[in-house]
Parts: structure tokens; sequence; C-alpha cells
């Protein structure tokens, strides 16, 4: 649509066809992805953020299926309908315009060969003919950005790095192509809070200094409002709210959004103040009529229970709740 | 003397009320078992074979009397499977040869089992020197070549029965099912549950029968279904060789008798075909079943 | 340890070392600790075995003797107590020693070299026997190992990946079936067929020796491979079977893992992640069982040569076995059993320098 989103999600639906059932896992989900922005999708575990996004590189984990809808990706001049690329397209798209580091990155390489090994198979997979020097230097360049020893880690086994190395490593890997848009899946969920600190600050300079977006996919809510220009928060497969993180943040329009910074421990109010959601996270197989976040929401109303809101858009932003309605600019009534 | 009393009386009482534990338990798992059609198939083919080998000699009575007139006949309806070189119903001795065949296989399938599981359960959960020299035995019994061994104490020991014969080959299969049960007994161990138990002061006998056994029960199912054939194909080759001729309408002497036979005359071999068949299509029941209760205790197999 | 790079703010702990001395050697052991753990079991192993076979051949009735002896004094026409005296010399074996001095004996002879004799021929060792018998019985089975590994490898690659459709349905049958068929029996209907019935291959023995010499010959070599056709194909069908199921199972845990995913997500192509990917990962745990079924190959394919007439290791230790010439076969064994330690030994060995997960810094 705009020259200033890079990625469209137009009303996509993914579903599981599995034997017995079919599980919606996003449903009617519209979204820009702004170019040059950290973009953060924030949820609880299983409300679709990870199907979602994995969608941008049509990488569902099997049997998932995008059954409606379009991924568009803005390139210079065209744009590229990703879950309809052939699997010759669709090959080279992935990596070269967008990158994804993995949630587990303890898992995400192969355990029988060595990095130096992965790196260079990367190139030569996506036709880059390139001397052994130059891909060597690239590696090594990229290693060292990222603050890692290349010479060590190149010549190890995944096994032998640790967790932030190999954290590290992957995000090194997802720069090799010189993408446009870098996809993390909870990133740092497995490490502790000063590597935590650390990959994000690297993140950050990423965006800065080579313009790359980013989508974040994190649960905490935290690392979002340090490090996330935009923010769009996801529940049971439906997006709820969208908007830049100041204003979601200053705001809380949504009631789920007020619950999560509520049952965030803050460093300022007391400890009492704390409140964490009742309630547990839908069951996907059997989703409540209506707003899918009635169940649980404190302002619900029977209006909410029997009818699933529409989506308010606004200037800055949309959400979907029934108090949208009748807003202003500035969201809440 | 109160005391003694009233503890009788709680003993009965949790007594009573573990067995219907017990038979409630039963049932839910026998649901669960035959849920899968593979075990179904399996079983049902097995419970046939153990019919006929139960009804099938009174329906089909078979007389060895040497009848040279009918010699080689083809198949035909009063002798279905044909006869043999002395003119003898093979049909008849087939049926009359399945509850040997069955027998030696339930036998060392019971025995090593039994022989498995206490052992392996013993090693599991006392550990220390015990568990290493119950588990260097074992490791003999899975490194020697097992058949050479088996031909060894075959003719050493004149086999005579069918618990003679099922001792002999159970010595090899209890090694396999002990090493299995070990390692889960020791991994049940650390387990938290195990530990509250202790703490709880239950004795030991409750702990093994109601809490490490049913997780273990999938363990000795599937390997008491492999026992069976391993029983069988060890069997039928010992009988090969000529080592266990005790019983000459046992499939497996069926077969050898043929084909040593079959070096003169080659009409004989055709007969082996019979008892072959029936051995292959239990082997395959049994496969069945073992693979369905794979799937139950392991519903990941299951593509979903 | 290699220090991972300092993140900033973090500094490197230093430890207080030990003593120069206890470091080399306690580090030298620890290196090969897995090295020195494995072959204390093997030996461990070997020796209970060597114990058990010994006090099994002593549980026979003790007839042996006497047979020996009455046909040692028929051949030399040697009075009964000379020929009973002979025999004693000529098995190792006097009834009236002490159980554990003979013990002694007998491994002082293993150490030797002397396997036992046999004492239905003269000039008959079992050390002759393997000489002569051994290569028959490694050709076949060796063989047919590989045959049906490799053509297992790759079907159960294929299987695991195509999880639907009509091959699928054929390859589980076929697993299910040559499953359900011991390797003698298979051996059995192969000859019916193809020996009796349709008269395309022999049904015995391992080579023409009435119109063929042994040697460095064509002929020969030609005479072999048909004499060798039939046992080499019963066992690579009943086999690769199992190797299909193993390797099925093998790959589809692979399938399942994150690195999969994450390769696909690289753009790279299908071929290339089968190929380093998929299969270098699942046939890991293949090779191990690939050394072990090596290792059992010297047990003999007792019943297979016993049906083919095919002169290895197994037809001997049977009817050795069933004439009753213990000795020989008591050493045919404990051969065998050692070579199943030893090789089972050497793949522990090995199955760091494929694994470098398993491997030790």
């Amino acid at each position: 649509m705009e020259n200033d989103s890079i990625v469209s999600f137009k009303d996509v639906s993914i579903e599981y066809r599995l034997k017995r059932f079919t599980l919606k896992a996003v449903n009617h989900a519209s979204l820009e992805i702004k170019r040059g922005k950290i973009t953060a999708l924030v949820g609880e575990s299983g409300s679709g953020k990870t199907t979602l996004a994995s969608s941008l590189i049509n990488c569902i984990s099997e049997p998932g299926r995008v059954s409606a809808g379009q991924v568009v990706f803005h390139d210079e001049g065209k744009d590229i309908i990703v879950n309809e690329l052939s699997p010759k397209e669709l090959r080279k798209f992935r990596w070269e315009k967008v990158s994804m580091v993995f949630q587990a990155a303890q898992s995400a390489l192969n355990p029988v060969s060595m990095v130096r090994e992965q790196f260079y198979e990367t190139f030569d997979e996506h036709g880059l003919k390139m001397t052994k020097e130059e891909k060597e230097q690239r590696c090594v360049k990229l290693l060292n950005y990222v603050k890692l020893d290349p010479e060590r880690v190149l010549n190890s086994y995944p096994h032998e790095l640790s967790g932030g190395m190999k954290q590290r490593v992957m995000i090194a890997f997802a720069l090799l192509l010189r993408p446009k848009v870098i996809i993390l899946d909870e990133p740092t969920t497995a490490l502790d809070v000063i590597t935590q600190n650390y990959i994000f600050t690297l993140l950050k300079k990423i965006n800065k200094d080579f313009g790359i977006s980013m989508l974040l996919m994190t649960h905490d809510i935290s690392v979002v409002a340090r490090f996330a220009d935009y923010v769009c928060v996801m529940y049971g497969g439906e997006l709820m709210e969208y908007g830049s993180v100041y204003q979601v943040f200053d705001k809380r329009a949504h009631p789920y959004t007020e619950g999560l910074i509520q049952s965030t421990p803050n460093l300022i109010e007391d400890i009492k103040a704390m409140k964490p959601i009742p309630g547990m996270a839908p069951n996907l197989l059997d989703m409540p009529k209506g707003c899918v976040f009635s169940p649980r929401c404190p302002y619900a109303t029977d209006l909410c229970r029997t009818k699933a809101p529409e989506t308010t858009h606004c200037e800055v932003g949309f959400g979907k709740c029934y108090l949208y309605e009748g807003t202003s600019e500035n969201g809440r009534k | 003397m109160k005391e003694k009393a009233s503890k009788l009386n709680l003993w009965l009482k949790s007594l009573s009320l573990s067995l219907k534990d017990f038979f409630f338990r039963v049932g839910v798992l026998g649901k669960k078992l035959f849920s899968n059609y593979k075990t179904i198939l399996g079983t049902s083919i097995i419970l046939l074979y153990i019919l006929v080998a139960i009804f099938g000699p009174l329906i089909f009575p078979y007389n060895q009397e040497i009848n040279m007139v009918d010699k080689y006949l083809m198949n035909s309806w009063t002798h279905p499977f044909g006869t043999d070189w002395l003119g003898r119903d093979v049909f008849r001795q087939v049926i009359a040869g399945a509850g040997s065949v069955l027998e030696i296989a339930f036998f060392t399938a019971a025995f090593s089992v039994v022989f498995g599981t206490i052992l392996g359960i013993v090693a599991g959960y006392l550990g220390g020197w015990v568990d290493k020299v119950i588990m260097s035995v074992a490791n003999i019994f899975l490194s020697i070549p097992a058949f050479p061994v088996y031909l060894l104490l075959a003719a050493v020991i004149v086999i005579s029965s069918p618990i003679q014969f099922a001792l002999v080959i159970s010595v090899f299969s209890w090694a396999g099912l002990c090493r299995a049960i070990r390692i889960q007994v020791m991994s049940l161990k650390e387990r938290d549950f195990l530990q509250i138990c202790l703490v709880m002061r239950m004795s030991k006998a409750h702990i093994i029968f109601k809490e490490i056994m049913p997780n273990v029960f999938s363990y000795i199912a599937i390997n008491f279904v492999t026992a069976l054939r391993n029983a069988i194909m060890a069997s039928v080759g010992i009988m090969l060789v000529g080592l266990a001729a005790y019983d000459p309408t046992n499939w497996g002497a069926i077969i050898n008798a043929a084909r040593t036979k079959g070096l003169t005359n080659v009409n004989n071999i055709y007969i082996l075909l019979y008892p072959l068949v029936a051995i292959v299509i239990f082997e395959v029941a049994t496969l069945m079943v073992s693979n369905g209760l794979d799937e139950t205790f392991n519903p990941r197999l299951k593509e979903m | 340890m290699n220090p991972e790079t300092p993140l900033r703010g973090e500094k490197a702990i230093r430890k207080k070392q030990p003593s120069k001395g206890w470091l080399v050697v306690s580090r030298f052991f620890q290196k090969y600790s897995y090295f020195f753990a494995k072959i204390g079991v093997s030996l461990l192993t070997l020796t209970l075995t060597t114990i058990l076979l010994f006090f099994l051949l002593r549980l026979i009735p003790g007839d042996i003797l006497e047979i020996y002896a009455l046909k040692l004094q028929n051949q030399q026409g040697i009075s009964y107590e000379r020929a009973y005296e002979l025999a004693k010399q000529l098995l190792n074996f006097d009834p009236s020693e002490n159980v554990f001095l003979a013990f002694f004996h007998y491994v002082g002879g293993l150490f030797r070299g002397q396997l036992g004799n046999s004492y239905l021929e003269t000039n008959v060792s079992a050390n002759s026997l393997i000489a002569t018998r051994l290569p028959w019985t490694l050709f076949v089975s060796t063989v047919a190992l590989i045959i049906s590994f490799l053509l297992g490898t790759t079907i159960g690659c294929y299987a695991a990946e195509k999880r639907k459709g009509f091959l699928e349905k054929l390859t589980s049958g076929y697993v299910a079936i040559s499953g359900s068929i011991p390797d003698y029996l298979m051996a059995l209907l192969l000859v019916i067929v193809f020996a009796y019935t349709l008269n395309w291959f022999p049904a015995q023995g391992n080579y023409d020796s009435f119109s063929v010499e042994p040697g460095f010959n064509f002929p020969f070599f030609g005479s072999v491979i048909y004499y060798s056709f039939l046992p080499i194909l019963a066992y690579a069908l009943v086999q690769t079977g199992t190797w299909i199921l193993q390797m099925r199972g093998s790959t589809i845990g692979v399938l399942g893992e994150d690195f999969i995913l994450a390769a696909r997500a690289r753009g790279l192509s299908d071929r290339t992640i089968r190929r380093k990917y998929l299969r270098r990962n699942a046939l890991l745990p293949l090779v191990t069982m690939f050394g072990v079924s090596f290792g059992n190959l010297f047990g003999g394919a007792t019943l297979m040569e016993s049906i083919f007439n095919y002169p290895g290791i197994g037809l001997e230790i049977s009817s050795r076995i069933v004439n009753k010439d213990y000795m020989v076969v008591q050493g045919l064994i404990f051969f065998s059993a050692a070579m199943v330690i030893l090789v089972n030994l050497i793949v522990d060995m090995i199955y760091p320098l494929i694994d470098p997960r398993v491997r030790k810094n």
C-alpha cells in the first residue's frame, strides 16, 4: 500500500488441517510492518504470533497452510505475494529478502557439520559465486560485528557454543545475505537478563546501522517497551491492537493490553498493583463466541460475548474492541 | 490388642480398595489397549491359533498310520494339504502341531518376561554392585551369538518337553527386557513421585506393584509379544538342525523332515510350505500386535 | 576449557591451579576415560563368556573320552588304557583333574592360541576350521549386509519423507512380512522356487567343485558368485526390511527437529537438506547398528549355511554339535563371541569420530 510499509499482511488466515479437525491459528489478520522500524508482536503462548510471522517466509510448521488472504512484501518497485510464490522463487526469497532468527537457537544448526560449512552452504545455495576468501571475509566481518571470535566460532560445531554465543551466531547468520527484514522469534527467552540486554542492544544497532526492518515476537512486555518502535498485540489468533509503542503503552486502550501491562512487575509502583489476567489462554479448538478475549475481560458485556467486534482503524493504529467505538484519535472513549 | 485389631481392619480395607482400584485400572487398560485396529487384528489371529491348537485335534484327529497307498496326494477335500511320503495327512499334522508350537512360544515368553522383569527391577531399584553384577551377566547374553549356544544346549540337554525347550531359549531372551526395564526403573527412581512415596513410608512391595509396574507395563507387554516371535523362530531353527525331535508334528519338525526327505524326492519339498505359511502368518500377527501396542503406548508414532 | 569471548562488563575468573604432575595424569585418564571404560567392560564380558563356555562343556556327560578312547583303540590297535591316556592328552580333558586347575589350563591354552581340537578327525582344530571356513561365511554375510544396508537406508529415507501414498503402504507391507519370515525359511522358499522348481540357481555348495579349480582364475570367481547368489539374496531380502524400518524411524525423528525447519527457512534446496541434514543425522544411530550387525556375522549363519550346504563357520558349528565334537565347537563359539565383543568395542571407539557431539575436547 504505502511506501513506508515493507510488509503487508492482508486479511491473512492460517489453519492447521489435521486428520480429525481443523485448527484456526490465525484469523483474518491485517497488519502493516513499517520500513526501517522495529515492530513487536506481543502475545501469550499459543496466540498465533509465531504462525503469523513464519508465514512471511512461508515456513509454517506442517501441516499449516495460509487459507485466506495475502502476505505481501513490498520490494523496491514491485510487490511480492509470498504465499503464491513458486518453490524455486520461494527459495530465493527466503534469506535474501527476509531472514529469521529462531526461538530455539539451541537446535537451529545442523549438529554434524561445522558452523563455517553451514555459512558457506548458504552462499552456495543462493547461487552466489564467491571465492573462498570472499566468503570467509564476509563471515569474519559479520561475526566481528556481533562481537564473536570468528576463528573460534567458524571452526566449532554447534554444541560447542554457549547459548548466548549461538544466538549471536544466528543473528550474524541472518544478516548473511543482507535481507531487508529480519523476523525474531523470542530471541532471548532462554537467556539470562544480562545477555538479553546485550542481544537487544545489538539488534537495535543493526536496525540503526543497516536500516533493516524487524518483526520481533515476544511475550515480554518490558522488552517491547525498551526496544520496539511499534507494537501489535495478539490474542487467540486475532490482532487486538496496534500502534506506536508510546501510544499503546500510554493509553492502554485495549483491555488485554491493559491486563498485560498490569501483570508486569513495575519498578515504581507497589508490588500489590501487579495484577495477573485471570483465566487461561483460549483453547483454539473451542473458541468462545463473540470476542475472543471476552471470557477473561473485566469490561466484557453481553454484546462482547455474542458478537465479535470489528477492527476500528484510526490514524495511528487500530484496535479490536467495542470500547474503541466512538473514539477520537487518542483511543478510549 | 485393640491396636492390632484396628490395624488389621485398616489393612483389610486398604487391600479391598486397592483390589477395586486394580480391577478398574485393568478395565480402563483393556479398553485402551484394544482401541488400535492392529492390536485387535493381531490378537484375534493369535486367539484363533490358540483355539485351533486346543480344539483342532479334537475335530481333526491325527492318526499316525502309515498308508503307503496314498503317498504324495495332491490337495483335495479329504486332504486339504495333501499327504506326505508316508501317506499321512499333512493338514491334520499341521493342526496337531499347533499346540506344540504355541506351548513352546508361550512358555518361553513367560519365562523370559518373568526373569527379565524381576532382574531388571532388582537391578534398577537396588543399584550398586547388584546392578553391576546383573548387568554384566546380561551383557554376556547380549554379546554371544545366541544360536550356536542354543544348538549346543539342545544337544547336551536332550530336549523332550516344551518346558525344557522354553528354558533353553529363554536363556538368552531375558537379557534384552532386563536392560530396558532397568533403565526405566532407574529413570523412575529419579522422578519425584517415588521420593514422595518413600517419604510417606509406603512399603517396598507397594511401591513396586502400584507405582513402578504400570510404567514398565508397556515394555513388558511389547517384550512378551516379541518374545513369542523370537521363540518360534528359534525353536523352528533348532528343529531344522534335527536337535529337538520329540514331537514330529511340530511345524519345525515337519519342515525339517520335508527338507531332508526332499533331497531325495522333490515332491516332499512342497509339504513344508504349509507349516511355513502358518508360521509366517503367526509372526505377522505378533508383529501387528507389537506395533499396535507400541502405538498405543507412544502416541507420537501415530500420524495425527 | 576455552573461555567464552567476554561480554562487556564481564571479567574472567581465575581458578586455583593444582600441581602440574597430578594435572597431567588425571587429564590423561579423563580424556580417555570413555575408552578405558569401554575396554574394561569388553574384557569383563569376554572373561565371563570364557567361564560360561568352559563350565557349560563340563556339564556334558563325560563319555566323550570313552568314545574317543574306543575310537583310538580301534584305529591304532592299542590297549584301552593307553588309548584313554592318549585321548586325555589329545582332548586336553582330564575328568579326574580339579575343575579350577583345568580351567587355568584351558585359559593358558587360549592364550597360546589353542582353541580346541576335533576328536573326530586328527589334524583338525578350531583354528584350522576358522582359517578355511570363515572367509566363506564372511563373504556371503558381508556382501548381503552391505547390500541390504545401502538399499534399506535409501528406501527408508524416502519412505519417511513421503508419509502417504502407495509406495509407503508397499514398504510397510514388505517390512512386516520380511520381518516375520526367519532368514532360514526365506532361504528354504528361495531354494524351492529358484533351485528346485525353476532350476535357475544351484541349491547347494559354494562352487562347482567338479568343473572348476579353486584359485585366482575367472571361472572360479564366476562359479563362486553363481553359487552364492541365492544365499546372499535370502539374507538381503530379510535384512533390508530391518534397515528400512530403522532408517525410516530415525529419519522421522530427524524431520521433526528444529534445524530442518531452519534449513528450509534459509532457502536450502530439498536435495541439500536431504543429503546433508537428513541423511547424516539419521544415519548416526544406524552406524552403531551396522557395526553390531557386522559383529554378529561371526556368529555364523548357522541355519542358512545348513540349508544351502554352504561350507562356512555356521555349518561347521551345527554339524559338529550334532556329531558331538564338542571341543572344537567350544573353540568356535568362543571365537565368535570374542569377535562380536571385539567388533562392538571397535564400533564404540569409532563412534566419536562420526558424531561430533560425543567427542570430548
